[in-house]
């Protein structure tokens, strides 16, 4: 990720504020900073969504696709991920630069939405053993300002819960090879269950503290944190640990408690703006425009 | 408003993905009304739209524009033709959604606005800032459009208001929309919209009365566009293989009949009969070739061929319907003759390749979908995608199937490539040669590097190691024109009472060594093919037609068979050796006629000729008696003008006494040979065996018979020889030839193969009364002789073996391949004689004799002997049951026409010509004619088909 030069002197500074529960922009250690959300605004694909968290801007696409399952889970669909680190982002991710990052987001991605309770793959059977959806969630990251796990992940989240599955019915079978019917109307499709994806919650330490949505400046000072991925039920899907210092085992399991409370009441927020965006109907898209 | 919105809709492609296709739709502000009386828009003066409209319609006496529906012009184009309408306001939503159900009406459509522009106006509604409207959640395409219709009527009410607002409101103008559809009115004059009936505003019309009658009965709107699949289902691969396990399946080749494209046969191999499928859900998407699975129908299902000639002769996609089959097929004979009967269930492997013909001539030629003829008549039409129709029209074209779906009347293909113009000599040769597999590429430099480099001369070596048989009089007799001269003969006298023999065989297998590239390519090519102005070559034209041709006067090397023979032609002797000879001269069979029949001639080769002539003579009376066929099928030549190389004359081809004194030694040579290389090589000798007949095979053989009322004994090769000599009608001298082609016709093929792999009773060659028999004597054109060659060569110690001409596997591979290539050389052979006889046609029409060939339920077929061209004369058409005059007797089988009655084997008159209705699909047509009976002719003119072009008349068959 991108690196900023910082003075001693500047670290103490934000050391000393996030120790006073103040920190730079005035926040506390558990605000958030503004997000801005739209959806549905790649008309191309069938799910897509924007999201910006400050400096941090995502733009999500998610593609359906008729393909055979995966012989080992013949009920189910799948959701491939792929994250593309824009060189907008960051000079340092050009050429190959944001392959190790993206890399690592997409298996976090994945290993998250692999937890049972997340996601039902089975939704996404067509045709047992035969036919599924499968979902091509790309991520496109175009700008870094910090905290880019949790941005991309309310943006994946937004973008499936648009995503709007073409309903399709077996007509006929023939030679055990089935002949798929796509229904005529292009409103007749289904939505995901999205209510129990989860968001990902990053905690960082700073001093004896932690905080959330760390600025580039405070990822700089801490030297190590959490990545919590945190269902609508307020379960814990996935935890990762970031940065090069160590976690004492005590603040990891008060960390934990606390990501899982701030996960589920950003996923309620989520999903309460997910929910009157849809409510609002059609309106003119912003875009890129503003 | 936004001018830009996006018309997003899903699509699956053909390869089953599924794709949301996203087109930018622009939305314009500055599309005019078209109405005279028009103050807001932009337009130029005088619009189609008149500022006072007249109409007669009582129904609406107050001046009104016209706005149709759809389905108006879908059912009522015909009304819409009349002058009678004026002021009609097209919608484009109206004529693309026209296009996309019926291309047929949208072209009468377009021909309509383009010859009466001043009354009809395209409103290009879709693309109106205001009439555009974009489709609800559950509303489907067809409520859209008709939502679309209604939106542009009420945009034009609202709009003309404002421009004649100070009219008196009687003489104001209004827009009236015409609909068949009862939803469509109900809701337009719920949103103020007057809406009528297209049928009552027509008969409302006073000044034009007879419009109504145009009105085409009013059907209710069926919208669903429910694709109900057309076929059964085929089941899945794993029960088609426990079901063939438990034997309730049969495996076997799909044959499509030639005659009926409703009709097929499955072989299945180690049964007698194959089993008969009919209709459509039987044959159950299945294309000639195809290795099948079949179910056996119950025994009281069981049915006959129908014996009616039925072509698919849809001149139109007809879109995914089944024509009602029970009609062309109910005819069937219940209670005998009955066939097992069997449905297929699956397709256990495909043999779709890919196939020459043409598209059918479209109605829309800038459409997509086409339907695809192919030459060969057992494939069905293909549908196919192109962009390019119209200019592949012309062209004959090679189109490949990808696949047939359940709900598709026709397999899905798409076009490979264009070959050229139809008619084209060069394109037909190609498409036949392409539609047989004959490899017919120039051949690969590796194979040229293969050749004797020129000038070539035998090596002393190469005379030391062979026998020199260069002082004796050798000469070759063949065809004129013939250039790949493989066969020589001598004859010399011994002694009194013992003559020496010998036939001498170009030596092909000393210039074409195994394992070169050489040699694949000729055991590829498997056989030389000789179409009627070209011949595609085994080898290449040096070796073919100069190093290995046995030209006189120069010297060649042979591979010799010299006998010993008495006077009654008995062998005393046989031996073989590979020799040098120098022929002395190359005769035609008519130039060698000459020589044995002119008593002047008393040089040494008309001495020999005449020599061999006799023993000849002996040879073929031994071989008759002992019950070799003498069967016919009919051969002409083509006489074929040297400047344009179309073919200007037809003659049979002649049968002399020394052609078969050639055939005679020939076949003595392959016998001879056959016997020596299967007792050095027990396990892997190349022979050619032509097995029995079975018996079920001669049905039609016998049946014909009997209509002429002989008894013919099928029982052995030969008592049907004998049979068939007896069978003699003084009155009819050409029923003889007919019997023979007939008989030919039940033959089985003769076959190549490897003696390890057949018992030894079935080596027997059915045909020529022979125990053991292979091909020797032509290795320039044959691969077969060419392997015979190297065995006999090891036989006799001249040559060495390789291992795969020991591996009786590998032999059989080959001669199996062999067989393939040399039954598709007979049908290229085949079908570019029917090219030509196609070019012959073209400029011509003539009255021949014709034989009746067989009597079909509507038809009769037709042999033609001075062009060998079989025809059909149909007496019914498909759908035109008036007066079935004809009257059909299945079981003689004969037609009866009052009292005249037409029987299998009866002479007729028919006239020959070209039908080129179609110039893309140009065939032959006969049509019978008149030489008596005048009083009858007339009635038979109406009786069989009124729109054929030259009048048919009939004569008695007697």
């Amino acid at each position: 990720m991108a690196e900023i030069l910082l003075s001693e002197a500047e670290k103490a500074f934000i050391h000393h504020g996030v120790q006073d529960d103040l920190r730079c922009d005035g926040r506390t250690r558990l605000d958030y900073r503004p997000i801005i959300l739209e959806t549905g605004l790649v008309s191309n694909a069938s799910g897509s969504s924007r999201l910006r968290l400050a400096n941090s801007d995502v733009l999500v696409g998610v593609k359906v696709e008729l393909a055979s399952p995966l012989p080992e889970k013949p009920l189910e669909g799948r959701l491939e991920f792929f994250v593309d680190c824009s060189a907008n982002a960051t000079p340092e991710f050009e050429g190959r630069g944001g392959e190790d990052l993206a890399n690592e987001i997409c298996r976090f991605l994945q290993m998250s939405y692999m937890s049972g309770d997340t996601i039902n793959l089975a939704e996404l059977s067509v045709l047992a053993g035969q036919q599924c959806w499968v979902l091509y969630v790309d991520i496109l990251i175009l700008e870094c300002g910090g905290n880019l796990y949790d941005t991309v992940s309310l943006a994946v989240k937004s973008a499936l819960y648009t995503t709007q599955i073409p309903s399709i019915k077996v007509a006929t079978m023939d030679g055990d090879q089935p002949e798929l019917e796509l229904s005529e109307d292009p409103y007749d499709t289904k939505r995901l269950n999205t209510q129990n994806v989860p968001c990902l919650v990053t905690l960082m330490k700073i001093g004896n503290h932690y905080l959330v949505d760390p600025t580039p400046e405070e990822e700089c000072c801490s030297s190590s944190g959490v990545v919590v991925a945190v269902s609508g039920t307020k379960k814990i899907a996935a935890v990762r640990k970031i940065g090069s210092g160590s976690l004492h085992p005590e603040s990891l399991v008060s960390m934990l408690k606390t990501a899982s409370e701030v996960g589920a009441v950003v996923n309620k927020i989520l999903m309460k703006k997910l929910l009157e965006e849809e409510r609002a109907g059609k309106t003119q898209k912003v875009g890129f425009m503003r | 408003m936004d001018m830009l919105t996006s018309k997003i809709f899903l699509r699956k492609t053909k390869r089953g993905k599924v794709i949301k296709v996203v087109r930018e739709h622009y939305l314009r502000d500055d599309l005019w009304c078209g109405s005279d009386l028009c103050k807001k828009c932009n337009q130029e003066n005088s619009e189609v739209l008149d500022d006072a409209p007249i109409s007669s319609s009582t129904l609406c006496a107050y001046p009104h524009y016209v706005v149709v529906d759809t389905n108006v012009v879908l059912h009522q184009i015909d009304v819409l033709e009349s002058p009678a309408w004026k002021n009609v306001i097209l919608l484009q939503t109206v004529l693309e959604e026209t296009r996309k159900r019926s291309t047929n009406n949208y072209k009468k459509l377009k021909e309509i606005m383009e010859s009466r522009k001043d009354s009809f106006y395209v409103f290009v509604n879709e693309h109106h800032k205001d009439t555009y409207v974009e489709r609800k959640p559950g509303e489907s395409a067809n409520d859209r459009n008709d939502r679309a219709i209604r939106k542009a009527c009420s945009w034009y009410q609202t709009h003309l208001e404002e421009s004649q607002l100070a009219k008196d409101k009687k003489k104001k103008v209004q827009v009236i929309l015409l609909t068949q559809d009862f939803k469509n009115r109900e809701q337009a004059l719920k949103e103020g919209i007057p809406a009528f009936k297209v049928d009552e505003y027509v008969k409302s019309l006073k000044d034009f009365p007879d419009l109504q009658e145009k009105l085409a009965a009013s059907h209710s709107e069926d919208n669903s566009e429910n694709r109900e699949p057309l076929f059964p289902e085929h089941w899945a691969p794993t029960r088609i293989m426990t079901g063939i396990k438990s034997g309730k399946l049969l495996q076997g080749i799909f044959h499509c009949s030639r005659e009926n494209f409703l009709e097929g046969s499955v072989s299945v191999e180690g049964q007698d009969k194959s089993i008969l499928l009919q209709g459509h859900a039987s044959l159950n998407r299945a294309v000639d070739g195809d290795i099948v699975a079949v179910e056996l129908l119950p025994e009281d299902k069981w049915t006959s061929p129908s014996g009616i000639v039925l072509e698919d002769q849809e001149d139109q996609d007809p879109g995914d319907q089944i024509e009602k089959e029970e009609a062309l097929l109910t005819n069937s004979a219940k209670g005998k003759d009955r066939q097992p009967t069997g449905k297929i269930v699956g397709i256990i492997r495909r043999k779709w390749r890919q196939y020459c013909g043409i598209l059918l001539p479209s109605v829309l030629a800038e459409g997509t979908r086409h339907l695809f003829v192919p030459a060969e008549r057992k494939i069905p039409k293909i549908r196919i995608e192109t962009r390019q129709a119209a200019t592949l029209s012309s062209q004959k074209i090679i189109v490949a199937i990808d696949s047939w779906p359940r709900t598709s009347r026709y397999p899905l293909g798409h076009f490979v490539r264009a070959l050229g113009n139809i008619g084209d000599k060069d394109t037909e040769n190609e498409v036949l040669l392409l539609e047989h597999d004959v490899p017919h590429h120039s051949f690969p430099e590796t194979v040229l590097a293969c050749l004797p480099s020129m000038p070539w001369t035998i090596s002393q070596e190469e005379v030391n190691r062979r026998e020199d048989l260069r002082n004796l009089d050798i000469c070759s007799v063949d065809p004129p024109g013939c250039t790949d001269i493989d066969d020589a003969l001598h004859y010399r006298e011994l002694s009194p009472n013992l003559y020496e023999v010998g036939v001498h065989i170009a030596d092909v297998s000393h210039f074409v060594r195994p394992d070169t590239a050489l040699d694949k390519e000729a055991a590829n090519r498997g056989t030389t093919v000789y179409l009627v102005d070209r011949r595609i070559d085994m080898v290449p034209e040096l070796l073919s037609s100069n190093l290995c041709s046995l030209r006189p006067d120069q010297e060649r090397l042979a591979f010799s068979v010299i006998w010993e023979v008495t006077a009654d032609a008995e062998i005393k002797k046989t031996r073989f050796a590979k020799s040098v000879i120098r022929s002395r001269r190359a005769f035609t069979y008519a130039e060698a006629q000459c020589n044995i029949d002119d008593p002047l001639q008393q040089n040494e080769l008309a001495k020999s000729l005449r020599g061999l002539n006799k023993l000849a003579k002996i040879m073929k009376k031994n071989r008759m008696e002992k019950g070799a066929l003498q069967l016919s099928s009919p051969e002409i030549r083509f006489e074929v003008s040297t400047e344009t190389n179309d073919p200007i004359d037809v003659i049979s081809k002649p049968m002399l006494d020394t052609n078969s004194m050639v055939e005679e030694f020939m076949l003595l040579a392959n016998i001879s040979v056959a016997d020596h290389i299967f007792k050095h090589f027990p396990e892997c000798a190349v022979l050619r065996r032509h097995p029995v007949p079975p018996a079920s095979n001669f049905e039609p053989f016998l049946k014909a018979g009997k209509t002429q009322g002989f008894t013919l004994d099928v029982s052995s090769n030969k008592s049907l020889a004998a049979s068939l000599d007896a069978a003699v009608k003084p009155n009819n001298p050409y029923m003889n030839t007919m019997l023979r082609i007939l008989a030919t016709r039940c033959m089985m093929q003769a076959v190549y193969f490897s003696s390890g792999t057949v018992a030894q009773a079935d080596f027997y060659h059915y045909g020529l009364a022979a125990p053991i028999y292979t091909h020797f004597t032509s290795p320039i054109r044959r691969y077969a002789d060419l392997l015979v060659h190297r065995l006999l060569a090891v036989a006799v110690g001249t040559d060495v073996t390789y291992a795969e001409l020991l591996d009786r596997k590998c032999v059989q591979q080959l001669c199996n391949n062999l067989n393939y290539r040399h039954k598709m050389s007979q049908y290229a052979q085949r079908s570019s004689v029917a090219l030509h006889t196609h070019l012959f046609f073209r400029h011509r029409v003539q009255d021949e004799d014709a034989y009746v060939l067989s009597v079909r339920q509507n038809a009769l077929q037709v042999l033609i002997p001075k062009y060998g061209l079989e025809g059909s004369i149909y007496l019914k058409e498909k759908d035109d049951d008036s007066k079935p005059a004809f009257v059909y007797n299945p079981d003689e089988p004969s037609q009866t026409f009052g009292n005249i009655t037409i029987r299998t084997f009866d002479r007729i008159v028919v006239q020959v010509s070209l039908d080129s209705k179609y110039v893309q699909h140009q065939k032959i047509a006969v049509h019978l004619v008149q030489p008596q009976i005048a009083g009858l002719s007339v009635e038979a003119i109406k009786t069989v088909n009124d729109s054929e072009p030259i009048p048919k008349k009939l004569k008695s068959g007697k």
